[in-house]
């Protein structure tokens, strides 16, 4: 797989030569950053840690047409295919999250609207070189420079940066984007490694992940959960930062005598998400949907597709306006265990 | 037919002075626009300001809402909310950048079909110099 | 100043009440500057209370927050009253709250704490990027001293404080059963001029500023749930048999959002601040409620939440309110 490298002065025309032939998302935004398509970029990445909203609108947007309809009109319109895209710069988490969430979108069904999407798109990860002080990846079999998910990584050496093939997707983005690229030397590499073995090490944060798949079932009728989510105000923005959360609702609209179906994000912890249309509510209160939450992450999607759909990326424990910490939760299931 | 823009408004108008006032416009066979578009509610006070807002997302270039003048409300105090609710959405509505022409309050009583006329006439020249509402309309964003 | 030893002894002696079920206040959080409420049940757990400028969280949500599950055949519903730690603002959403009959007054034992402001985490962030260890922080005169772990720090008030607090005019709970805490001044400037700025812009100038922000809005509902006057059981906004606005997240649907939610706020709005601070986007939030707040105290003389016995704002009028609009 090659190896190349890419000098930080020539980011922008190294955009622009691959947004000649795909679509490129970037992390924009000088407040709030997020994942935005954008014809050029100006500014190389690495500044900002991580881009508040998840780069998971990529493969599975916030809001998607499912089909158009007319009346009087006894076909759909099925929306258009995906452009090819790529996805410069975002972290090695972001990456895993998605591989987890490849395997829900593909089991019993294929859907075929998120694995078109995923397929045309091309990840190239940026290594981590100061990882925050809420990340914790490095417990749920992550890291700052994994590649798992990825099809190329970067690694900001400073004054350039140092790139890795790791698919033949990657290989192929940068053999057709080759006008930028110098070829990587042994020392680059070794600067790689030793990057990311020191990102590593500044990782603070963590939990021992052992033991809590198996155990949390046992802990269903706990008091913990009530003590957890005494504060939570039940506003979703964990939910929707949440790279690995997946869920959606899927709503008709209408103008005039046009409609689509659409699917949008929804989230676990709305009281109306479980609200039954004869007012029963199987999860009444904040304490079974933090308990939900919880144990869909690292219990039921265990079960299921054996892998935890957590990558400690620090987002909900960042946003949450009132403190609710994931490995505070944790760390009182390892206890109550 | 011209090419002008014709301005789609609607117009919600109490049942009792206003909407009684442009029945008594149409049989006295005064002639006025027929951009407008009504809405029967029973009083001013029942309009939910959240109904302009609604009107000019789903297509409307302009919105009308008409009662009883003060003291005159069938319900007594029905208008004198409105009054208040509406005249807040529309301070709400120009701090955003809608201008305020789009949405305009009135008082026509049922014995005053001339000025039903010419607050439509009005209303109608206003938003058709102001063009389409593209602002936050509804139109198939992203679809 | 408030004497924490004394504010820690009196929530002790409120949750050791018979009558009382519980107190809502702030404790340490799990990192950096973070404070989090809490729900303390005995008077041990009052040990680990706390009040700083760090406090931002308005506890008054918590009063209609939890949810009334049915009560089993035989059994009595636990009606005995939640005491809460107030600041200025939240006790101003209390007293709103009574206004509108949303609670009743016996339902809440409030322990009044007079704030001299809470900081804004992205302003103190600039200036000290976040640890991983908690920090404290105290008020001290016109300085705010934050206990970092390399030592302390000390900065201007008025250059951390949140938005809201620099122009904060009831920093002194209005309504309490118990006050802690000296009088504090309010602020000698009660007006936002961030609103004006935007009030000189062209009318398109305003809506390229507001329709760039409103596409930023991911619909979280966040600035719903933490704001202690929405506390509806049925959001209108969450409604599908009428669908007010749709679920798909675009600028239309944001925009009749947040105007919705500003102008349901009309004339209730205490201005905590609390929906700018956990806007995860950014959204500046304050700017639309504090217009309208100012329109409302300009035109018709009403200022949300000092009263308990008034009537609400958009339930009344009188009879020589402005009409100079109407044709």
């Amino acid at each position: 797989m090659s190896e190349k490298i890419l000098n930080k002065d020539k980011w922008s025309d190294f955009v622009s030569n691959v947004a000649s032939s795909k679509q490129v998302w970037t992390m924009t935004g000088d407040d709030t950053v997020t994942f935005t398509p954008c014809a050029e970029a100006e500014e190389a990445p690495g500044k900002v840690l991580n881009a508040t909203v998840p780069p998971k609108n990529v493969v599975f947007p916030q809001t998607e047409t499912l089909f158009r309809f007319m009346f009087g009109q006894l076909e759909a319109e099925l929306p258009e295919e995906a452009q090819e895209a790529v996805v410069l710069g975002l972290r090695p988490c972001d990456a895993r999250a998605m591989n987890i969430v490849d395997d829900l979108f593909s089991w019993d069904e294929e859907d075929t609207y998120y694995q078109d999407k995923r397929q045309k798109t091309t990840l190239v990860g940026l290594a981590c070189n100061e990882p925050g002080i809420n990340c914790f990846c490095t417990s749920l079999e992550g890291s700052p420079a994994s590649t798992e998910g990825l099809d190329v990584i970067m690694a900001d050496l400073g004054e350039k940066y140092y790139l890795q093939a790791i698919t033949d997707k990657g290989d192929k983005l940068l053999a057709d984007v080759s006008g930028q690229l110098e070829d990587a030397s042994d020392n680059d590499k070794k600067a790689f490694q030793e990057l990311a073995e020191a990102a590593e090490g500044k990782i603070k944060r963590g939990i021992d992940a052992s033991g809590i798949p198996e155990g949390l079932p046992n802990l269903w009728e706990h008091e913990l959960w009530q003590k957890v989510s005494e504060a939570c105000l039940g506003c979703g923005a964990c939910t929707y930062l949440c790279p690995t959360c997946h869920c959606f609702d899927i709503q008709d609209e209408l103008e005039g005598f046009k409609g689509r179906r659409c699917r949008m994000w929804d989230s676990c912890m709305y009281g109306e998400y479980t609200l039954h249309a004869s007012g029963h509510n199987p999860r009444p209160t904040r304490r079974e949907r933090t308990r939900n939450r919880i144990n869909h992450k690292y219990n039921y999607y265990v079960e299921k597709f054996d892998k935890i759909a957590c990558v400690g990326c620090g987002r909900c424990i960042n946003q949450c306006p009132v403190n609710i910490d994931i490995l505070n939760i944790l760390s009182k299931v390892k206890e109550a265990l | 037919m011209s090419d002008k823009f014709e301005p789609n408004i609607v117009a919600f108008l109490c049942n009792w002075c206003s909407y009684a006032g442009a029945d008594l416009a149409g049989t006295s066979r005064i002639q006025y626009p027929y951009n407008i578009k009504v809405i029967r509610v029973m009083c001013t006070g029942r309009v939910n300001p959240l109904y302009i807002l609604n009107a000019l997302q789903q297509g409307a270039d302009g919105v009308l809402v008409s009662g009883c003048h003060p003291g005159d409300c069938h319900y007594m105090e029905g208008n004198m909310f409105a009054r208040r609710r509406l005249g807040l959405m529309k301070d709400l509505m120009e701090f955003v950048g809608v201008d305020p022409r789009r949405f305009q309050m009135s008082w026509v009583s049922a014995s005053e079909p001339n000025k039903w006329k010419e607050v439509v006439e009005k209303l109608v020249e206003e938003t058709r110099e102001l063009g389409p509402f593209e602002q936050f309309q509804r139109n198939m964003i992203n679809w | 100043m408030i004497d924490l030893d004394k504010l820690r002894n009196t929530a002790a002696e409120t949750v050791s009440r018979d009558d009382v079920k519980h107190l809502v206040g702030w404790k340490k959080g799990t990192f950096g500057y973070r404070v989090a409420p809490c729900v303390i049940e005995n008077a041990e757990e009052a040990e680990s209370l706390v009040f700083s400028p760090l406090c931002a969280a308005n506890l008054a949500t918590y009063i209609t927050l939890p949810e009334k599950l049915p009560v089993p055949k035989g059994e009595q519903p636990d009606d005995r009253k939640t005491a809460l730690m107030v600041k200025g603002c939240d006790s101003r959403a209390v007293v709103q709250m009574l206004v509108e009959q949303g609670i009743d007054r016996d339902q809440v034992v409030i322990i009044g704490c007079s704030c001299q402001g809470v900081v804004d985490l992205q302003k103190v962030e600039e200036k000290f990027p976040e640890p991983l260890d908690t920090v404290e922080a105290e008020w001290k005169e016109d300085k705010i001293v934050f206990k970092l772990p390399d030592g302390e720090e000390e900065v201007a008030r008025d250059e951390v404080l949140a938005d809201n607090c620099l122009i904060c005019r009831y920093p002194n709970p209005v309504i309490a059963d118990v006050s802690l805490g000296s009088e504090v001044e309010p602020a000698k400037d009660g007006e936002d001029s961030s609103v004006k700025e935007i009030e000189d812009l062209s009318l398109d100038d305003r809506w390229e500023f507001w329709e760039k922000e409103f596409s930023n809005c991911i619909r979280c509902y966040s600035c719903r749930n933490v704001c202690p006057m929405c506390y509806c059981d049925d959001c209108v906004m969450d409604r599908l048999n009428p669908a007010w606005i749709y679920r798909s997240v675009n600028y239309s649907e944001n925009t009749v959002f947040n105007l919705s939610r500003a102008f349901h706020l009309v004339g209730r709005c205490v201005d905590c601040g609390e929906c700018e601070r956990v806007c995860p986007m950014g959204l500046p939030l304050g700017k639309l409620n504090r217009k309208l707040a100012r329109e409302v105290r300009e035109k018709y003389e009403y200022e949300p939440g000092l009263d308990p016995e008034e009537k609400p704002f958009q339930a009344s009028y009188r009879p020589d309110d402005q009409e100079d609009f109407i044709l």
